[in-house]
């Protein structure tokens, strides 16, 4: 039974007994495992800080095969505390921890490891006005990171590559976009329209890129809900999502994303 | 058997308890005198039928309102809200607070599905002399309280949740305050983990 160090991050805990917890943790090199951390829940606990967000350093003694893992140590190396001071940050960074346990693997991922890692400490680092940009780039990199990331640059349908200043259509469910000639637009074309401007900021957002933030924000919502719930849950609720619209309804005192 | 069977099956159904665990409290109880497991039943019965959260606070109480609610010699002017009834017996123990409470039944926790609907949030604002979430209805007097305390664990969901009650509260002109974060009485700095003395120093206070 090897006995393995491994950084990672607390996407979930679920009390377990009196005292224990069950974590559910992303690993750099090996995917997303299940850990027991037996007495997490004492006062003088040698485990310190496990609770979501948190990154560390993980000792397991490892049992290929099986779901859940026995926990030894985990030394703390970022708590993001902060997360949790900001609704919009807390529910970014839910959003982003949803997101791994809903598609992530055992396999090894260090560069989702490492875009998770990135996103929190960014969400963590932004400044109010900028929270919300940061949350909506570090959703869509993150999704690109887990393989979903819509096509921007050629035709879905004829294949031509896609000039900068052109506007598209963008069919969410085929995951690509539509040029002018291809989709001309109407109720009868599909997808929805996609302005040049739109469409470059989508791709700044998809590298993780927040700036320069678009003036509006409820279309590019309204997109990645669409988007998220037909690829990466496939119609499933995807809860932290719900959240994050409410704060970001309450942040702003409007009726909610733009359905553009 | 049956009998033993579903009685085994019952205990394992409760928190830490697994099968084994469950099949020997089951023989343990079959080896008691009758009439100390007709208590045990009768104990159970009376509180599935009896305790109820408290329709003022929601602290679980087996008379409405909640001895706490209905004690005249509290404060009426402040009120400490926590996650779960349990929380209460761990302030209630320090002898140093007189005012009232509200039970939450939780945190904010968008992973597991627990949003502000999921939490008992409904009856907090008329007791602060908002209008009711859901009804609109005003019950509560205005100006009677001075002061909420929020006292959600010192986790992230908890510091979301007390973001979210501030959020909620300080419109209706209350005082809204967090319980401290830091170093344990009795505890010693060398032993104390990063996060704790970040705390600690970031709510230090003049001396």
């Amino acid at each position: 039974m090897p006995v393995l160090l491994l950084e990672s991050i607390v996407l979930q805990t679920f009390p377990y007994s009196e005292t224990s917890k069950i974590l559910r943790l992303l690993t750099r090199t090996h995917g997303v495992r299940s850990a027991l951390a037996r007495g997490a829940m004492r006062p003088k606990s040698k485990y310190g800080l496990l609770e979501p967000f948190a990154e560390g350093l993980a000792t397991f003694h490892l049992r290929e095969g099986r779901e859940l893992q026995t926990l030894s140590g985990f030394e703390l190396t970022r708590s993001h505390q902060a997360l949790g001071r900001n609704l919009v940050r807390f529910g970014g960074a839910s959003l982003l921890a949803e997101l791994v346990l809903r598609t992530a693997s055992e396999e090894s991922h260090p560069a989702l490891f490492d875009a998770l890692s990135a996103g929190l400490a960014h969400l963590e680092a932004a400044s109010d006005e900028q929270v919300e940009a940061v949350a909506l780039a570090e959703c869509w990199n993150l999704v690109a990171h887990l393989g979903f990331a819509p096509s921007l640059d050629e035709c879905l349908a004829c294949g031509r590559a896609i000039g900068e200043d052109e506007d598209v259509r963008l069919d969410h469910a085929a995951g690509a976009v539509l040029c002018a000639k291809c989709a001309p637009g109407g109720t009868s074309s599909p997808g929805r329209p996609l302005p040049a401007f739109a469409r470059a900021t989508l791709g700044r957002f998809l590298r993780g890129v927040a700036w320069p933030a678009p003036e509006r924000t409820g279309a590019h919502w309204a997109l990645l809900r669409r988007f998220l719930l037909h690829h990466v849950v496939e119609g499933s609720e995807l809860r932290s999502l719900e959240f994050l619209e409410s704060a970001l309804q309450e942040r702003s005192g409007t009726g909610g994303p733009d359905d553009a | 058997m049956p009998l033993i069977d579903d009685l085994t099956a019952e205990l394992a159904r409760l928190p830490g308890i697994g099968r084994k665990t469950a099949l020997r409290l089951t023989y343990h109880l079959l080896k008691r005198p009758a009439d100390e497991v007709r208590r045990l039943a009768r104990a159970l019965e009376s509180v599935a039928e009896r305790v109820r959260p408290c329709t003022v606070c929601g602290n679980l109480t087996e008379q409405q309102p909640c001895a706490l609610c209905g004690n005249p010699r509290r404060d009426p002017t402040l009120i400490c809200v926590v996650e779960e009834s349990s929380d209460i017996g761990a302030i209630e123990r320090t002898g140093e607070y007189r005012g009232l409470y509200h039970v939450l039944g939780g945190r904010l926790s968008p992973l597991e599905g627990i949003g502000p609907d999921e939490l008992n949030l409904r009856s907090l604002l008329p007791r602060l002399g908002g209008a009711d979430a859901g009804t609109g209805a005003t019950a509560g007097a205005p100006g009677v309280i001075r002061e909420v305390i929020v006292a959600t664990n010192p986790s992230v969901e908890g510091e979301a949740t007390a973001v979210y009650l501030q959020q909620l509260v300080r419109p209706l002109g209350v005082r809204v305050t967090r319980l401290a974060r830091g170093l344990p009485v009795g505890g010693d700095l060398e032993y104390a983990d990063g996060v704790t003395i970040a705390e600690a120093l970031a709510g230090r206070r003049e001396l």
